[in-house]
């Protein structure tokens, strides 16, 4: 049995440790409230968005774009949106098993160390990283979003994909690979979508649609917006989910440190008494003796 | 048949009922829309928006974003919109300062940052034209 000055060690030195995780688990649960709110905020908007798109499909063949053009895919471009610090339970390890599954040749982008790291160590063609802050101001992930979106203009990549993890609720984060350009592939995937999430698909008007003022100057506005705000949302689903997912991690290991303290603690108090049992009998033998 | 108006900005649904006609702001300038109207995508400007339910009326503002009616269904999505009773005209006032002070030495601001203060002044100015008008 380890000596009672061992384990007194070990129980200060977990008490240490929780209390370490339960301030970061306070810390990243209020980062998480905000984070959540705005990612949930945005999400009706994005939605409808995505439905004028997608409304805009079936008539894509007669519209010109270079959003629209649906070109031979030879090199993918792929925006990783991972976290900067680890303690994030899963999170990262599950978006890198995404990026794993990419046997096609692509082109990566990331956003937030980890990613960066993760692509760099596996010898990945690493094209870009991306400093984006804790807050993901819309003017930082622009940034990366334009450099992106000229690299796809100039043909260096063909597609424009981007892998986060899709914040579901505080204790469900899945990692999701979702294709943003060409958006000729877009109405697929959102009735692909609504057919997941149950909903039904809007009942479409099939008479021609009018553009105001005109079609091509429409387009112009829409799309680009359309791209920024949906990466956009994108990056802030993948910051709720980051702090969801640091705050239950860190409320896990604070358990399992409380639990670990009460264990050693019974440890500590049996060897005690052990000890004492131990003088008291040594005490009594050596009277014996006398 | 009536028709049914959604107007979402990102930070909330501002607006989500059935109605029977609406008023848009556009880029071409006003446009009504009836029951029955044919599918249409444009841009909204920044504007006050009128809807008509029931005989009574709502004006709204709104600024910057896209418009589409699709079957009997509205779609409004606006950098910014806020209904009629909920301007507050002291706050706008004092944004639409805050924003021309900060354009005043506009030799720091990038161009988007100009074009973001312009809007906002543009919209503030909306917001209370509407207000005004209606004492």
């Amino acid at each position: 049995m380890a000596s009672t000055r061992d384990i007194r060690r070990r129980i200060k030195s977990v008490k240490n440790t929780r209390q370490i995780t339960k301030a970061m688990e306070l810390v990243a649960a209020s980062k998480m409230k905000k984070a959540q709110q705005l990612a949930l905020a945005g999400r009706p908007y994005t939605q409808l968005l995505s439905g004028m798109i997608a409304a805009l499909a079936p008539r894509v063949a007669e519209l010109k774009h270079p959003f629209l053009d649906q070109r031979e895919v030879k090199t993918r471009g792929i925006l990783l949106v991972t976290t900067d610090k680890g303690l994030c339970g899963p999170l990262n390890a599950n978006l890198f098993k995404l990026v794993t599954e990419i046997k096609t040749p692509a082109k990566f982008f990331t956003m937030g160390r980890k990613g960066a790291q993760f692509i760099a160590r596996t010898h990945r063609d690493l094209a870009a990283d991306f400093a984006v802050q804790d807050r993901a101001p819309f003017a930082e992930v622009k940034v990366a979003i334009e450099h992106m979106v000229q690299k796809y203009l100039e043909g260096e990549i063909d597609t424009v994909e981007v892998i986060y993890s899709r914040f579901k609720n505080t204790l469900v984060q899945e990692s999701a690979l979702r294709p943003v350009l060409p958006l000729a592939s877009l109405a697929s995937f959102i009735s692909q979508a609504q057919a997941d999430a149950g909903t039904t698909v809007t009942k479409q008007d099939d008479r021609d649609m009018i553009f105001e003022p005109s079609a091509p100057k429409v387009l112009e506005a829409l799309l680009p917006f359309y791209v920024n705000r949906q990466i956009y949302q994108l990056v802030l689903s993948a910051r709720a989910s980051e702090h969801s997912a640091r705050m239950v991690a860190m409320k896990t290991a604070k358990d399992n440190a409380t639990k670990l303290v009460g264990e050693l603690s019974l440890e500590y108090n049996k060897a005690r008494q052990a000890a004492i049992t131990q003088e008291i009998l040594e005490i009594a033998a050596a009277q014996f003796a006398a | 048949m009536s028709l049914t108006l959604e107007i979402v900005t990102p930070e909330a649904r501002v607006y989500s009922d059935t109605i029977d006609t609406v008023v848009i702001p556009t880029v071409d300038g006003e446009i009504g829309i009836l029951p029955g109207h044919i599918p249409l995508l444009t841009q909204v400007a920044d504007g006050e928006l009128r809807v008509t339910k029931g005989g009574k009326e709502l004006f709204l503002a709104v600024g910057d974003g896209f418009a589409q009616v699709e079957g009997d269904k509205i779609s409004i999505l606006a950098e910014r919109a806020i209904t009629e009773e909920k301007i507050d005209e002291a706050a706008v006032e004092e944004a639409l300062k805050r924003a021309e002070a900060q354009l005043k030495d506009a030799a720091h601001l990038d161009p988007a940052e100009q074009e973001h203060l312009h809007s906002v002044m543009r919209f503030a100015g909306v917001q209370l034209a509407l207000k005004r008008r209606k004492r």
